[in-house]
């Protein structure tokens, strides 16, 4: 064999043993070498020449980085989920003629996808939709992402916070916890235009916390206009109803000056 | 287009044997592509144009037409792997002629090579030839050809449906004025699409009812996928497209099934959606609109929403689930928080009572003590004015209208009257010396 690919496939493995110990720091430095090693293949993207051992490099560049994309989930690293992701995207596009499909394509792809609802990425989260064929939308895990997403949209809150229960995989759980954050700050936007006022147990509830004190400190920190008043979170203050309104006087003068302006060109 | 049906291979080789001199290269070349069952009526030809003419130096235009004539005879007979032999054929002739002239025949045999291979399904291959082509019309300020090339790539990318590239490219590409009206029409139905999957419905449903009104009416199919795509982004923006937009010549029966999901929309039924969708679901993964469609869910629960809020001044959340025919696992919980949003969002005006559990509908006040008509109207009349000074400004008076044409006596006489004249000063300055 290759003693180039020999070398990366060895640092790979233990690559991989360092994963499974869960040595987050020795992970990085091997990670690093690797990405390193893989530039001196000219058969990975962008250059896709088809040297004799192509198919094997390809691969095995595949799995490094679909290795790299899990580490910075578990890492919790965003941007480094971001660049590993678009490395590896090439592999599942323009290489996927030329490779055996990947076990772990589609739970990367739902991860994506998962990562750009987070982010409040809507308009590229669609974009990503419309590239996936017809049998990949049927698989669990992007069905999964895609259903969130459509119960964010409704406004089916409660429905997005029970799908944490039924993730297809654990990798998912990082993003779930992200998201049930972004889920609480809306939900505390919603209820304070939809209702008067909240029992505080109701307020709990609806806002996921799972003692008294939390629901106070967050009211405390986040949402200081919602009064607390004998056992009932009060959202808006008492407004004065049918406020004498002033005409605003200087549009409408701007207003009339200027039809009477254009109605002069008239010849 | 009268042209195009008269084309047959007779017709074609004659026509070639006239322009090119027979025996040379480029004339071998198309009339291979020819079919060879009018071999004796071709030696004929060449027999006698051979010892009519010695040698003939054909100008490129004229070549580059032959080119164009083969290559649209080949589409027509549906021999689409000779068709994209002969455009890349063309096309790498192409790249070394340098003259203006060629421009506008050019474009149009870009617009072949792309057909022929989308015909095959080979699109991809010539990508990275599209945007070399590209290149090159931008360094010779070839703008019709830049205008063909960028329409072609966009079509390119938009066909393997990755969105991301075509507005990427689409962002960078020097713009300016449009040339062609059909070239234009077709970068506003592309541009529309685009904007459709970014999520930005306003610039889309602009550009897509540009490109179908622009477009010309012998069009048919353009217009009626510009449509199809203009209905939808109107139900996505949440108003709900007219009847008659259905009802026009000739697109009726294409755009059926658009107008029973229109229905089903306006109507807020959430199951008339799902069979809709179901029953269609064919169309619409043909018309690569099946995406779109799912989007559409939730704006049929929010019209649904708001009939209710209007119908009633008070209804529990249980009946709100009933009637928006949920068909969750707890439709009581998701029906409350979907009505907070809506509230939130400003579609309907009510409140939540969570310890009655039901849905209080807020008194529509009178709006006209307030200022919103006064808003409504200011808009409309600086419409109208603004229109009015756009056709003020737009007026053009045919040149020299108001002055009599002189006849040539007329002419004749005011010459001899200016040289007198000219005469007279004259002596006038003799005199004065």
């Amino acid at each position: 064999m290759d003693p180039k690919l020999a070398e990366v496939s060895q640092l790979f493995e233990r690559f991989k043993a360092a994963c499974a110990r869960e040595d987050v720091d020795t992970c990085c430095n091997v990670l690093s070498k690797l990405k390193v090693l893989l530039t001196g293949f000219s058969s990975l993207p962008p250059l896709f020449e088809d040297t004799p051992n192509a198919i094997h490099e390809l691969t095995l560049a595949r799995d490094i980085y679909e290795h790299a994309v899990l580490l910075s989930v578990k890492i919790g690293d965003q941007d480094a989920f971001e660049r590993d992701f678009f490395q590896l995207k090439p592999y599942y596009t323009d290489a996927s003629s030329r490779l055996p499909p990947s076990s772990q394509e589609y739970m990367i792809l739902g991860l994506n996808l998962l990562r750009l609802l987070v982010q409040n990425r809507i308009a590229e989260f669609h974009t990503e939709l419309e590239l996936l064929s017809s049998t990949a939308l049927e698989n669990p895990c992007i069905k999964h992402a895609v259903e969130l997403e459509q119960s964010f949209m409704e406004g089916a809150y409660n429905r997005v916070l029970s799908a944490k229960q039924t993730v297809p995989c654990k990798t998912y759980d990082y993003f779930m916890d992200l998201l049930a954050k972004t889920v609480r700050d809306e939900i505390a936007g919603c209820s304070e235009k939809a209702y008067g006022y909240l029992s505080v147990s109701d307020a709990r509830q609806m806002l996921l916390f799972s003692s008294d004190n939390e629901l106070l400190q967050y009211i405390k920190e986040e949402q200081p206009e919602w009064e607390i008043k004998t056992g009932q979170v009060i959202f808006q203050k008492a407004k004065e109803s049918a406020s004498c309104k002033e005409i605003p006087s200087l549009q409408l003068i701007n207003q009339t000056l200027s039809y009477a302006r254009e109605l002069e060109r008239i010849v | 287009m009268a042209l195009r049906r008269k084309l047959k291979a007779q017709v074609l080789c004659a026509f070639l044997n006239f322009a090119l001199s027979p025996g040379s290269e480029p004339h071998n070349r198309l009339a291979a592509h020819l079919p060879k069952e009018d071999e004796h009526e071709m030696e004929f030809d060449t027999a006698t144009s051979v010892s009519q003419s010695p040698v003939k130096h054909p100008l490129p235009e004229l070549e580059i037409y032959c080119y164009l004539l083969v290559l649209i005879y080949l589409i027509d007979q549906k021999k689409y792997s000779e068709a994209k032999a002969c455009s890349s054929a063309s096309v790498a002739r192409l790249k070394n002629l340098n003259r203006r002239t060629v421009d506008v025949l050019a474009s149009r045999l870009y617009f072949y090579y792309s057909l022929s291979y989308e015909l095959t399904g080979d699109l991809a291959e010539i990508r990275g030839n599209l945007l070399a082509l590209h290149r090159i019309a931008t360094l010779r300020h070839d703008e019709l050809g830049q205008e063909t090339l960028l329409n072609l790539l966009l079509r390119n990318y938009l066909h393997y449906n990755l969105y991301d590239q075509a507005e990427k490219l689409r962002s960078k590409a020097p713009r300016f004025e449009a040339h062609s009206n059909q070239q234009f029409c077709r970068y506003l139905f592309y541009l529309g699409k685009i904007r459709t999957i970014q999520l930005e419905y306003t610039d889309a449903k602009e550009s897509l009812l540009q490109a179908a009104r622009k477009a010309p009416v012998a069009a048919l199919g353009f217009r009626v996928q510009c449509n199809k795509w203009a209905i939808i982004v109107r139900l996505l923006l949440g108003e709900i497209p007219e009847r008659t937009v259905f009802m026009q010549k000739g697109m009726e029966n294409a755009l059926r099934p658009y107008f029973e999901l229109t229905n089903a929309v306006r109507i807020g039924d959430l199951e008339l959606f799902k069979s809709v969708a179901e029953k269609f679901s064919t169309t619409f993964s043909s018309d690569r609109t099946h995406n779109l469609i799912v989007r559409l869910r939730h704006n049929v629960i929010r019209t649904g929403l708001r009939n209710i809020s209007i119908s009633y001044s008070r209804i529990s959340l249980a009946d709100v689930a009933k009637k928006l025919r949920l068909d969750t696992a707890n439709p009581v919980a998701d029906a409350e928080s979907i009505v907070a949003k809506a509230i939130r969002d400003g579609a309907i005006d009510a409140t939540i009572d969570h310890a009655n559990g039901w849905m209080v509908s807020k008194e529509t006040g009178d709006i006209y003590s307030t200022n919103e008509p006064q808003i409504a109207f200011n808009s409309r009349i600086a419409f109208c004015l603004n229109m009015h000074n756009d056709a003020v400004r737009a007026l053009r008076f045919p040149p020299n209208s108001h002055k009599e044409k002189e006849s040539a006596e007329k002419r004749r006489e005011r010459q001899q009257q200016e040289q007198e004249l000219a005469k007279h000063i004259a002596e006038e300055d003799d005199d004065e010396f």
